[in-house]
């Protein structure tokens, strides 16, 4: 029987298997045509064009600075939630508040970005100008999107912490805040870290929502309120039409994408030793 | 403390009703369509991503394409913002009033305003004709070595009854055409391409079927070069694209072209400009011409 369970476990690690192999050989020859240094660092992308120009800086930039936005505006909120959850929130707010969370997890990307792009979009356009469809409005859904992430790892990291670190800050005169703040969650930061470093995983790795309210510009962004395309929205645009050589850069998207997603699990795997054990 | 929480809650929430409220009467103001719209703001220009045969056909046509025997430009601004879909495309328009953005001529309903190119309202007959500046060709793509019946099929389409199943659907017709006399034929047909065709090719197949009741098509949508490529290694027997063939791909299959199609230039309706010249267009797609006034006064 043990042999079936282990053919089951096996399904996984064989997927993950594939999944790189098909990334790395279809991605790196693409790279190695393009060249790897104007790959990562160009500031064009123009696939269509005669000679093309594939470089995916913007696109790395506009990932980076969506993300860096969402994860402001997720931790912040995210880490006042989650203690509050944990330490202040009565038994009966609790029940209220905790599903509602977890409903706001299970919401569907696509329904996140189509909520972004009717009533976010026209909202930033009406108040800060511009089209609306820039990297704050994706920072501001994503920063939503990713809340239960954060507050979920967070939270229990904070339960996990030993008793005696709160009744000891008690028993030395700190208030019930201060005893949290600066006993307990020193004391989870490594939990904490995990729950923002799993948030990044989510928003880096987030296409749906994104593509909605982005704008998706393919140029490197110089402000607040202009449009960005991320690594993810930048695959999922073209792949449809693209060919040869284009479709080749695509997938080398893919591998840095997918390499960006294996540092942060690594940190992650890393954060979350350390908090739990 | 547990009213004191409540008591947090209930201000948060009144707070949130008072913000509707105000948004609400922003909205009432804003259906003055002339007093709302303010001609300095920056054009929303919206175009397709890189690829699509949408785009590749209007950045051709609107003279977006800097073209020289070794070189090709796609000279679209780089502010323009990137929406994949002519669905997509559609609801940002009708969503914001200082948008504009183009799309298939057949996909076009009330929802956004079509501009006139050149004084010129976009139709069928305006596209046939050639009065109206902006259109496309829809592609049957085979390998060459056609069953007798996809034979028939590509006969039906290009016969009188076809063209005018296009014509009745949006699109213009290519040919006159005879009249269609079926055989008795059947099998099976795997049409796969573009999104673009592929409404014609779904009303092409019903009508198909009903006079050859014992044939089965299979459509399968996806985009122009899987169209093509399907149609080259065999997944497919016809191929359907909503461009014209690169020379790479006319090595290994042919083309057919069974209707034309016109992309219309939409704005919101809201938006108070209703003709627009070529070279207008090209300003704005090009980033030259930024706010919607400068469209207005000449």
């Amino acid at each position: 029987m043990e042999i079936v369970f282990f053919i089951a476990a096996l399904t996984s690690v064989f997927a993950v298997i594939l999944i790189c192999l098909f990334l790395f050989v279809n991605g790196i020859p693409a790279m190695a045509e393009i060249g790897v240094f104007k790959f990562l660092l160009g500031k064009t992308w123009a696939p269509t064009d005669i000679p093309p120009a594939f470089g995916i800086l913007p696109m790395i930039l506009g990932s980076l600075y969506i993300t860096a936005g969402a994860i402001l505006i997720g931790v912040s909120v995210g880490l006042f939630t989650a203690v509050f959850l944990a330490r202040f929130c009565p038994r009966k707010i609790y029940q209220w508040f905790k599903p509602f969370i977890e409903v706001l997890a299970g919401v569907p990307s696509v329904v996140y970005g189509f909520f972004g792009l009717v009533v976010l979009v026209p909202f930033v356009r009406n108040v800060f100008g511009g089209s609306g469809s820039s990297i704050f409005t994706a920072s501001l859904l994503l920063g939503v999107m990713i809340l239960p992430t954060i507050i979920g790892v967070v939270e229990a990291s904070i339960r996990a912490v030993p008793p005696q670190y709160y009744e000891g800050a008690l028993a030395l005169g700190a208030t019930h805040e201060r005893s949290v703040f600066f006993a307990e969650l020193p004391a989870a930061s490594s939990g904490v870290v995990a729950g923002v470093v799993l948030g990044i995983g989510r928003a880096i790795g987030e296409t749906m929502a994104v593509i909605l309210v982005a704008g998706n510009q393919a140029r490197i962004p110089t402000g607040l309120f202009q449009g960005a395309r991320t690594l993810t929205s930048g695959i999922v645009l073209e792949m449809g039409y693209a060919a040869e050589l284009h479709r080749g850069a695509l997938i080398a998207t893919g591998v840095v994408l997918f390499v960006f997603i294996l540092m942060i699990n690594f940190t992650f795997s890393y954060f979350k030793r350390r908090a739990f054990s | 403390m547990n009213i004191k929480y409540l008591g947090i809650g209930l201000i948060a929430f009144s707070a949130l009703f008072m913000g509707c409220d105000k948004e609400e009467e922003k909205g009432k103001s804003n259906e003055k369509p002339v007093a709302a719209f303010n001609m300095n703001r920056e054009i929303s220009v919206i175009t397709r991503e890189a690829g699509s045969g949408t785009r590749d056909a209007f950045i051709e046509i609107a003279g977006l394409l800097e073209k020289t025997e070794t070189s090709k430009r796609d000279l679209t601004t780089q502010d323009a913002i990137t929406i994949d879909g002519t669905q997509a495309v559609m609801s940002n328009v009708s969503g914001n009033e200082y948008a504009i953005g183009y799309i298939s001529l057949g996909s076009l309903n009330s929802s956004t305003k079509a501009l006139k190119i050149e004084g010129v309202p976009v139709s069928s007959e305006t596209v046939k004709d050639g009065g109206y500046r902006i259109s496309r060709p829809f592609n049957f793509v085979t390998k060459g070595k056609e069953s007798p019946l996809v034979l028939d099929f590509i006969g039906f389409v290009m016969s009188a009854d076809g063209q005018k199943i296009a014509q009745t659907n949006g699109y213009i017709a290519i040919t006159e055409g005879e009249a269609y006399t079926p055989s008795k034929i059947s099998g099976k047909i795997v049409i796969a391409g573009s999104s673009s065709v592929a409404p014609l090719a779904e009303k092409l197949k019903e009508a198909y079927i009903q006079i050859n009741p014992h044939v089965e098509i299979e459509l399968q949508i996806n985009d122009s070069s899987a169209g093509i490529l399907s149609a080259k290694e065999g997944t497919s027997d016809i191929g359907l694209a909503s461009r014209d063939l690169k020379e790479s791909e006319l090595a290994e299959v042919k083309g057919l072209t069974i209707a034309k199609d016109g992309i219309a230039v939409i704005i919101n309706h809201k938006n108070p400009v209703d003709n627009i010249t070529l070279e207008q267009l090209r300003g704005i797609y090009s980033g030259a011409i930024k706010n919607w006034g400068a469209v207005l006064e000449k």
